[in-house]
């Protein structure tokens, strides 16, 4: 078994899409976010604060330089991660089909972590 | 949970931020539950789901009236008001029945006669319902641009007209529950009406109708003629599980099976049939339940009180001659007098500009021609029936029907 880290994006799209959902939507969704926090093969997930965060660039020779995050509302964001077990690359994507994260039009990268 | 959570919380914030606020109040309700959908996974359910949206419901409502500054010098008032209902809403009876009051001052306002009716529906589903625009659109067959142009001008008419939340009093209040039982009885029959595909929201219409009614039976505006409509519809949506096959073709009030009808709707309705019946007012709505009930208490098909059935159609005649109560008269006069009197009393029918090219109209015709056995006029009845716009399921029904002339069976 590898660990594998599913990375999600939030795009303008898919976060205008949760605004026009019906509060009978809502409610399907977060019950089907809530059951794939359940699966077996999960080992952790998290999601990220909303707020701009932080980027540090190393300058060479100098000081690091720190400003407000990249974040925009016309570009992907990333929003949270799930840590989960899978035999390869195949299973693990294979694992990930039916999150609803993707059913809403975001993105999912999934990365293997080193070593495992 | 959701949906019936968004009805009240908008309808609680519109009276707390004033109705030319009913955007804001929306877009509230939406950031909390998308607030839901972020947290629970990680933090599981709270005990008190409905408690917790509406506490962060009016965090947002509070961030974005200060942010804002829409509301001017009222603002921090607004805010304190907010902030008092925000503490007591898990343990407060006063506030639940405070909740239940902010409905029905939504509802009153939504079916106030200024808004067109087509408008009125579509807020009422809005805001008290908690239906999306797409749900709204679905139920209705309409394009989802049409539907948010009708809120667009439902809420401009608020505005401009500076419709308020007060519940009016007096005669204006007998006028205006008027108007909310008409939108109500509205809500139902589209819900009630067969189309193809959708059967679940259209189900979900007659429930939410059903659902407005019970509120306003259980407040002091509770008179005969709102039980005579809970009691129609109960009775009404009772039958909705037996009304098509597993095909999903439709199957008529003669051949269904009445096990599958729903008995707890059926009780509720005959409760408040009970209850309709404490006044002196006989309304359309009291004929068109006791109809109802006279079938409901039928336990097979041919045991069903005809004569009892054409008596109250006779009644409803007297108060509403429409040509649509003449149409579903004219069912009960075959079934008492036979087909040939019933096929007489619908042929003026023939000549209403709305009715003429009905196919039920056609599809009745056709029916009673069978019975007494002229095929050939009936089997053009069909076809021509098969010409006017219907649902799929209905025009499958045609299509039998007319193959039954056909081939004589």
């Amino acid at each position: 078994m590898s660990t594998f880290m599913l990375l999600l994006y939030d795009n303008p799209a898919n976060i205008a899409q949760f605004q026009k959902m019906s509060p009978e939507e809502m409610q399907k969704a977060v019950e089907k976010y809530m059951a794939w926090g359940k699966k077996p093969f999960m080992v952790d997930f998290k999601r990220l604060a909303e707020d701009t965060g932080k980027v540090m660039r190393g300058e060479r020779g100098g000081k690091p330089r720190t400003t407000d995050g990249p974040f925009s509302e016309t570009k992907e964001v990333l929003g949270g991660y799930y840590t989960i077990e899978a035999a390869d690359y195949d299973e693990a994507v294979k694992r990930s089909l039916d999150h609803p994260h993707l059913e809403h039009g975001g993105t999912i990268e999934v990365r293997k972590v080193w070593g495992t | 949970m959701f949906r019936h959570q968004a009805g009240r919380i908008v309808a609680h914030l519109a009276r707390l931020l004033g109705p030319a606020q009913i955007d804001l109040a929306e877009e509230t309700v939406q950031e909390a539950m998308l607030r839901a959908l972020q947290v629970w996974p990680h933090q599981g359910v709270p005990e008190n789901a409905a408690a917790w949206l509406f506490r962060v419901a009016q965090n947002v409502a509070i961030d974005a009236i200060r942010h804002r500054r829409i509301l001017g010098d009222k603002t921090e008032a607004i805010v304190r008001e907010l902030t008092r209902s925000a503490v007591f809403v898990d343990s407060d009876p006063d506030l639940e029945e405070q909740l239940r009051d902010d409905e029905l001052r939504m509802i009153f306002m939504c079916c106030h006669p200024g808004i067109a009716r087509d408008a009125s529906v579509a807020l009422s589903l809005k805001t008290v319902g908690g239906f999306s625009v797409r749900e709204i659109a679905r139920a209705f067959l309409a394009d989802e641009a049409a539907i948010a142009q009708r809120l667009v001008r439902a809420k401009r008419q608020i505005r401009d007209q500076g419709l308020t939340l007060e519940m009016p009093r007096g005669p204006e209040l007998r006028r205006r529950l008027d108007s909310v039982l008409e939108v109500l009885y509205f809500l139902f029959n589209e819900g009630y009406a067969a189309h193809e595909g959708e059967e679940l929201i259209r189900q979900d219409l007659c429930i939410e109708a059903l659902r407005l009614g019970g509120l306003l039976a259980a407040s002091s505006i509770a008179e005969p003629r709102v039980h005579a409509l809970i009691a129609l519809m109960a009775l009404g949506a009772a039958r909705l599980p037996a009304r098509v096959d597993e095909a999903g073709d439709l199957i008529l009030l003669d051949d269904q099976d009445r096990g599958r009808w729903d008995g707890q709707l059926i009780a509720l309705g005959f409760h408040h049939f009970d209850q309709s019946m404490t006044g002196e007012e006989a309304t359309e709505y009291h004929v068109q339940a006791a109809i109802a009930a006279t079938h409901a208490r039928a336990a097979a098909a041919q045991s069903t009180d005809w004569p009892l059935i054409l008596k109250l159609y006779d009644q409803l005649v007297a108060i509403n001659a429409s040509p649509v109560v003449t149409l579903n008269r004219a069912v009960a006069v075959a079934k008492v007098r036979g087909a040939g009197e019933a096929l007489e009393s619908i042929d003026p029918l023939e000549n209403d500009p709305k009715l003429r090219d009905y196919y039920l109209r056609l599809a009745v015709r056709g029916h009673l021609l069978m019975e007494l056995g002229r095929r050939s006029e009936a089997a053009a009845c069909f076809r021509e029936a098969l010409a006017c716009p219907c649902s799929e399921p209905e025009r499958r029904f045609l299509r039998r029907r007319l193959g039954e002339c056909e081939n004589g069976t």
